[in-house]
């Protein structure tokens, strides 16, 4: 066999530090999406359609602004949208299905990705987009000798911003904990004289403009293109199943092994990279079928 | 009871009529139609092996396309890298689909409901990418084309009575299977696990059957693929097909024998002739499912069978 | 001796349900555990039958060790279980919840072929004509009586022909009509099938006319095992249960 090429510990490093910025982006969008997995008890398979939008969007706000400053409008704006229209949806739609089971609530925000995936076609074509990283984050720092891309430096620490600011919310303030609690038991947070229904309300935008926040993210560094959100929602569920349901450090956990597996995957075997977090979530879910961390449900 | 017996009898009828006109069909419309019908018949019998394992035995098969899609390669690399006669191949493709299925089925099965189907998720993706990256193999994301056919099938016509004889004897055999012993307990160990074990039934090793047969059916239904299209692509290992696949169970109901052939026809009917007006088929489609999911949540058959005992109900009260 | 459980413990997150239980049953015996709410009887039920694994001691039938085996095994060996909760295929026909389970006894669960409706018929018309049930054969599950389907918990159990007979609570929840009639219907089946049947009860009267022998049950321990006026005079009984009344 020869896929074990001759890696350098600098080589091992850079490519650590590309897995684990990716790995941030699938933390966020997983934050998100255990969130409302846990909250809302809704396996939401159009989470990845909210991805692929806000990534669609950044690109539309960088190209319309124009430079650095389209950039980060776009990283404003985008994931706010899609928080506007996951308010909507949830409103007008998701709010009557609460008390369905969880297989039909699976298909019906399966048909839903499949709607979005049509209308992003509609809106935007078929075409490979692309968004410019901005003037700050072009070029790379060097580490360990070798060059990072700057962009990735900057996810790396936006990601654990973001944990921080989510864990602040979640244990915090009082809608956070209201929201663990209604996870728990929806029933006896009614009871208790809070509006359920707006608690859920809120967790399911929260929960979704991460998923925005997380393709707006992901903008610079990917092309931009229909069918992004077939790959990112597997990845996001396979994730949330190994860290646990509703559990966000057990997101951050599996999307870090998801990030870090996936780049060792393409030092010892760069054609079959994509097979390694696979691999590596099922000898977890073998493992510890509950998930790593301990589960809300 | 002579309104049950008039029913009976009905459907029997209806029945021969179908069969009679699906067989001389090729001779009535045009090549587009049979083609059109053939397809149907490939998705409805996966739809059929989703709905042994899923409906009759409640096992959450999240990712039961994979199966299908072993079953199609199998096949299509038989007969483009071997020489070996084609009927070998027609029988290797549900064999290896059944042993894939059985090996993922035995690492499943140790879960419950939604951890089974996610697991199964992970291990039906993980084959997916290994079919999606080699490309020397298996011809990576552009798949296989131009599979060479024995001449009998290698027309339109005769891949569609091959496909139409061979759905008729797989409903048949899985009619019995439903009906058998193990189609009952299976059905117990759905309705109550619990009470199965403690009557003596080895709910894991039922299931395991459960799915061995229907992964085995679905690798039929890859075969039957291949004949169609002569060719194969990952897209057949893909998640999203699976979850279409849940999708026409549920469309045509999951309760009912004959549902999952309903909600096939209709989502294929309507991505072909829709898909001629327009590209955006995919909406229509996912906005019917979501109507659908919204107001009917047994599927169409249930919902038109209740309406139907409904009104047996009604007219045996009058007389 | 058909059945010995020996100083049975389960802990549930550190609270000991079953402390130290003790219960033999011989064969052919009408055996029935009492105690107040809470005090272990149907957790030791579900460790007898396999639902739950004991954390220590030794459940012996028929002179092998069956404490942790999975429940379809347990029934294997011959023990048949009915539940106090109301546990059937609420879907299918009496009938048909009758026929898995003798499917499953004769070994032909997994036979793929055969119709099944025509198997077993016999079998099954037999154990709904002895419990009462046969005219209802055709009624489903799930819309029969509460007492209806406490019976029918008792004729799914007998499916598996098993020569020992867990019932949790058979009469709970009946008419005193139902009781009576159920009554009868246990005594019979220990009489003319020779069955032996252990099982558990709130209903005194139930428990003292038809119990040949009682094991008491407080907060996980057994009180005492003994005949129906042992029991009855036991001062430590008559202390935590029966003197209070109910």
């Amino acid at each position: 066999m020869h896929f074990l090429p001759d890696i350098g510990l600098a080589t091992l490093g850079i490519q650590l530090l590309v897995g684990l910025s990716r790995a941030m982006i699938l933390f966020i969008v997983s934050a998100g999406m255990s969130l409302i997995l846990g909250v809302l008890r809704i396996p939401n398979v159009a989470h990845g359609s909210l991805y692929m939008i806000g990534a669609f969007l950044a690109f539309s706000v960088a190209s319309f602004f124009g430079g650095s400053t389209g950039f980060w409008l776009a990283l404003i704006l985008a994931p706010l949208a899609v928080a506007l229209i996951s308010l909507i949806a949830e409103r007008g739609i998701f709010c009557h299905l609460y008390e369905r089971e969880h297989l039909m609530l699976l298909l019906f925000t399966f048909s839903l990705m499949l709607v979005f995936g049509d209308l992003v076609k509609l809106t935007w074509g078929g075409a490979f987009r692309s968004v410019t990283v901005p003037s700050i984050f072009s070029g790379s720092l060097p580490v360990f000798g070798l060059p990072v891309p700057r962009y990735n430096l900057f996810l790396l620490v936006i990601g654990p911003i973001i944990a921080i600011g989510l864990w602040l919310l979640m244990s915090k303030t009082r809608i956070g904990k209201i929201s663990r609690a209604a996870a728990v038991d929806r029933e006896m947070v009614g009871a208790v004289g809070i509006n359920v229904s707006w608690v859920f309300a809120i967790a399911f935008v929260i929960g979704c403009y991460l998923a925005g926040l997380g393709g707006a993210l992901v903008a610079p560094t990917v092309n931009i293109a229909l069918g992004m959100d077939h790959t990112i929602i597997i990845e996001a569920f396979l994730i949330v199943i190994i860290g646990g349901l509703g559990n966000m450090w057990g997101a951050l956990c599996g999307a870090l092994i998801f990030g870090v597996t996936q780049s060792f995957g393409v030092l010892l075997w760069p054609q079959f990279a994509i097979v390694f977090p696979y691999a590596a979530v099922i000898i977890v879910l073998l493992l510890r079928p509950s998930g790593l961390l301990k589960s809300v449900w | 009871m002579p309104k049950k017996w008039i029913i009976n009898l009905r459907s029997f009828w209806w029945q021969i009529a179908i069969l009679v006109v699906l067989f001389i069909l090729p001779f009535i419309v045009s090549s587009f139609y049979v083609y059109v019908l053939a397809l149907i018949f490939v998705t409805a019998l996966l739809a059929m092996s989703l709905n042994l394992v899923l409906g009759y035995g409640g096992v959450y098969q999240f990712h039961h396309a994979v199966f299908y899609g072993v079953g199609a390669y199998a096949v299509a690399l038989m007969l483009t890298k071997t020489s070996l006669p084609a009927w070998i191949g027609f029988i290797a493709g549900p064999i290896v689909a059944a042993i894939v299925g059985l090996l993922i089925g035995w690492l499943c099965v140790r879960l419950t409901r939604l951890y089974f189907g996610m697991l199964q998720i992970a291990l039906g993706s993980l084959v997916w990418a290994i079919v999606f990256r080699w490309y020397n193999f298996t011809g990576g994301d552009n798949g296989i084309c131009g599979i060479p056919l024995p001449s009998l099938l290698s027309s339109l016509n005769g891949a569609y009575y091959f496909i139409l004889i061979i759905l008729l004897i797989c409903l048949i055999v899985m009619y019995l299977i439903v009906n058998s012993p193990f189609g009952s307990t299976l059905q117990a160990t759905r309705d109550n696990p619990g009470r199965c074990a403690a009557v003596g039934v080895n709910v894991r090793r039922h299931q395991l059957i459960g799915i061995i047969i229907a992964t085995f059916f679905a690798g039929v239904a890859g075969v039957l693929f291949v004949v169609l299209e002569r060719s194969v692509f990952p897209d057949l290992l893909f998640w999203v097909l699976s979850l279409e696949i849940l999708i026409m169970c549920l469309l045509g109901g999951w309760f009912t024998f004959m549902g999952p052939v309903l909600g096939a026809a209709i989502t294929v009917a309507l991505r072909t002739f829709v898909g001629i007006y327009t590209e955006y088929w995919t909406l229509i489609l996912g906005v019917m499912l979501m109507l659908l999911i919204f107001f009917l949540p047994q599927g169409l058959v249930g919902y038109l069978q209740e309406k139907f005992r409904r009104r047996i109900k009604v007219s045996t009260k009058r007389t | 001796m058909m059945l010995q459980v020996d100083s049975v413990d389960k802990y549930f997150d550190g609270f000991k349900a079953v402390n130290g239980a003790e219960l033999t049953v011989e064969k052919g015996e009408l055996v029935a555990v009492i105690g107040p709410n809470g005090a272990g009887k149907t957790t030791l039920f579900n460790l007898i039958t396999g639902q739950l694994k004991p954390d220590k001691g030794r459940i012996i039938f028929k002179g092998e060790d069956i404490a942790g085996l999975p429940p379809y095994q347990i029934c294997k060996k011959g023990i048949g279980r009915s539940f106090q909760i109301v546990n059937l295929f609420p879907r299918l026909t009496v009938l048909e919840n009758v026929r898995v389970a003798i499917l499953s006894q004769q070994g032909k669960s997994t036979n793929l072929f055969s119709p099944a409706r025509n198997l077993a018929t016999d079998e099954t018309i037999n154990i709904l004509k002895s419990v009462g049930l046969l005219d209802k054969a055709e009624a489903t599950g799930g819309a029969l009586s509460h007492g209806d389907q406490k019976v029918l918990e008792i004729a799914t159990a007998l499916g598996s022909e098993p020569e020992l007979l867990i019932l949790d609570e058979p009469t709970a929840g009946m008419s005193p009509e139902e009781t009576l009639a159920t009554m009868e219907l246990i005594k019979q089946l220990a009489s003319t099938r020779g069955l032996t049947i252990l099982f558990c009860e709130h209903d005194m009267q139930v428990v003292f006319s038809i119990a040949q022998k009682i094991m008491v049950m407080h907060q996980g321990r057994t009180l005492i095992q003994g005949k129906p006026d042992e029991v009855r005079s036991n001062k430590e009984v008559q202390d935590a249960y029966l003197g209070g009344g109910e």
